[in-house]
């Protein structure tokens, strides 16, 4: 077969939270995206009164989808918040919903992305939040852990002497007072 | 005659996520294959859209008209998208977007068929 090796890249860890695994995180919220819209889309527009709770659900599914798509592929630090919080609105909207579509079935005379968990999409708006947020912990990880390494080896004198971030002067001692401690 | 370009979609759509996965697992990047399977993915799906736009001329009304040309939109954008935001992986996920490409045509085949049944699977 014709295809390249993969490049090193791979070996260590993607740089963004659009490469890697992420590439394939963000395709499926993308197309969870466009097909919850315009399942949303069309029905609100159509046949609005024959199942308003499902449909505005679907609408709600829908623009979720999108703020995690765009902050997918954004991935600075304030976007990848926005989109654990939309994974976790996701998370328990399937849950929610899911469960209520099970209990109330004449809420739902027709279905959503979310009904039943989802059993309508290969249960996947169930375990896409989910993937997504381990997606996404590990730059949280990440960011707990670099203020530590990038100010390893301070020179003191240097760093205070340097006015222009004071608080970021401040937290190498602090950081050594606590490792000395240890 | 109807019947077997959505039946060819649906072939080819699973034998692209095939393909595809079997890149991925044996960690390749998208290569030439691929790109030439989608290719021909999305000339099926034009072609369908094709047939169906010329049923809708001769007169044929969907009871979903709204859904139907949502699907003729945004069906043959899918593999052009997927194509594009696979092949700029340089990693074993590119593939696994093509996978997805392929899976979600042939599912459209058959939401495709629930819209409109003259469409015949």
């Amino acid at each position: 077969m014709s295809e390249p090796e993969a490049s090193s890249e791979t070996v260590t860890p993607p740089e963004s939270t659009k490469t890697g695994p992420g590439r394939l995180l963000v395709a499926v919220y993308g197309l969870f995206a466009l097909s919850a819209c315009a399942r949303a889309g069309t029905q609100i527009a159509t046949e609005f009164s024959r199942a308003p709770v499902a449909y505005v659900l679907s609408a709600i599914a829908g623009v979720v989808y999108i703020v995690a798509t765009v902050t997918l592929v954004n991935g600075s630090r304030t976007a990848r918040r926005i989109a654990a919080l939309s994974c976790s609105v996701e998370l328990a909207g399937v849950l929610a919903v899911g469960t209520w579509s099970v209990l109330d079935k004449a809420s739902f005379p027709d279905a959503t992305v979310w009904s039943t968990y989802g059993v309508g999409y290969g249960f996947v708006p169930l375990v896409l939040p989910v993937f997504g947020l381990l997606w996404l912990r590990r730059w949280s990880k990440r960011d707990r852990t670099s203020p530590a390494i990038v100010p390893a080896a301070p020179v003191a004198g240097e760093v205070v002497g340097d006015g222009e971030d004071g608080s970021r002067a401040g937290t190498p001692s602090v950081d050594s007072r606590r490792t000395s401690g240890l | 005659m109807n019947g077997a370009v959505p039946t060819t979609i649906i072939v080819v759509g699973l034998a692209l996520a095939a393909y595809a996965l079997l890149t991925t697992a044996r960690n390749r990047r998208v290569g030439l294959g691929l790109l030439v399977v989608i290719g021909v993915l999305e000339i099926l799906l034009l072609v369908l859209v094709g047939l169906i736009v010329a049923r809708l001329a001769g007169g044929g009304r969907p009871t979903g008209m709204v859904m139907l040309v949502g699907y003729l939109i945004a069906m043959p954008l899918v593999p052009v998208i997927a194509g594009f935001w696979g092949a700029m992986e340089r990693s074993r996920w590119g593939p696994a977007v093509y996978a997805v490409a392929g899976l979600a045509a042939a599912i459209l085949m058959v939401r495709l068929h629930e819209i409109w049944a003259v469409i015949h699977v």
